[in-house]
């Protein structure tokens, strides 16, 4: 089972506007086809007087990312929307590691006294086998 | 001759036993292992696994994170092969370099595809007016360990 990280993508863009063609020419070709391809993220597209077409990403977790699309072709805002709906909402910080268990040890963790064996068993030079 | 501190060598001499009787002992041993997985007698497994030019240590439900592009979507379960060693509390089983598949089924998921943080790639040499600055974001991809199974197919 697998849940998608990105909840709604909205599109603001002016229909007006010289550099919001690229949003424009998405939205006619390419938006059904982007919605079809990830049934389960919703599209908003809404044609305001805004002065930068922007593109509005709300994950699961209420992290909102703001992408600018001006002067950009309808081909890039599809690669940008891919790698959106990609991503979780997690911040884009730098990971010290790349992995992350919760069990990290199965047989017991190692401490300087396994394998070895115990103080009652070792014969010492002054002590008698008995 | 008489035995001087070369004669033997410093580490204690070992003698290795019968190999009839090492070959029934290796036997009964498989046999028993191969009962404990069969009765399913083993709580959490780990293993080994060479992926991505790197070896993971992994067990069940637990993320992995790698520097690369894969050719699966979002969403995509993927069985990974190349599997080295599988342990769990009272045996493991190691191969030589690799297990077999139809012993271990290791699964995961592809969760997520992002980029990595912004890494700045910048050339400068002083008094020479030459500065060069790149920002740099590789793919990633996240992928989570669903489940390792074994099968009692040992011989």
């Amino acid at each position: 089972r697998y849940v998608r990280q990105l909840q709604r993508l909205q599109l603001l863009f002016s229909p007006t506007a010289a550099d919001a063609r690229g949003a424009r020419q998405f939205v006619e070709e390419e938006a059904l086809d982007f919605t079809r391809r990830h049934p389960d993220v919703v599209l908003y597209v809404s044609p305001r007087s805004i002065p930068a077409p922007l593109l509005l990403a709300e994950y699961l977790n209420g992290t909102v990312r703001e992408e600018l699309i001006a002067s950009k072709t309808s081909e890039e805002i599809v690669q940008l929307a891919t790698k959106l709906a990609g991503q979780s909402g997690l911040d884009i910080v730098r990971i010290r590691k790349p992995f992350h268990t919760d069990n990290p040890s199965v047989q017991g963790q190692w401490h300087p006294l396994t394998n070895k064996p115990s103080a009652l068993i070792v014969q010492g030079p002054r002590l008698q086998p008995q | 001759i008489a035995k001087t501190s070369l004669t033997s060598p410093p580490w204690p001499e070992v003698k290795l036993p019968d190999p009839a009787e090492e070959a029934k002992y290796h036997a009964e041993v498989v046999q028993k292992v191969n009962g404990m997985i069969a009765a399913g007698q083993y709580g959490r497994l780990f293993a080994v696994v060479h992926f991505a030019s790197k070896q993971w240590k992994i067990t069940s439900e637990d993320l992995i994170m790698m520097d690369n592009v894969l050719e699966a979507e979002c969403g995509d379960r993927i069985r990974m092969e190349k599997v080295l060693l599988v342990g769990a509390d009272d045996f493991t089983l190691i191969g030589r370099p690799l297990l077999g598949k139809d012993l271990v089924r290791v699964e995961a998921t592809v969760i997520e595809k992002t980029e990595s943080w912004p890494k700045i790639n910048m050339r400068f040499w002083k008094r020479h007016n030459y500065q060069r600055k790149r920002i740099i974001t590789n793919p990633q991809t996240v992928l989570r360990i669903n489940t390792i199974e074994i099968s009692p197919c040992l011989s």
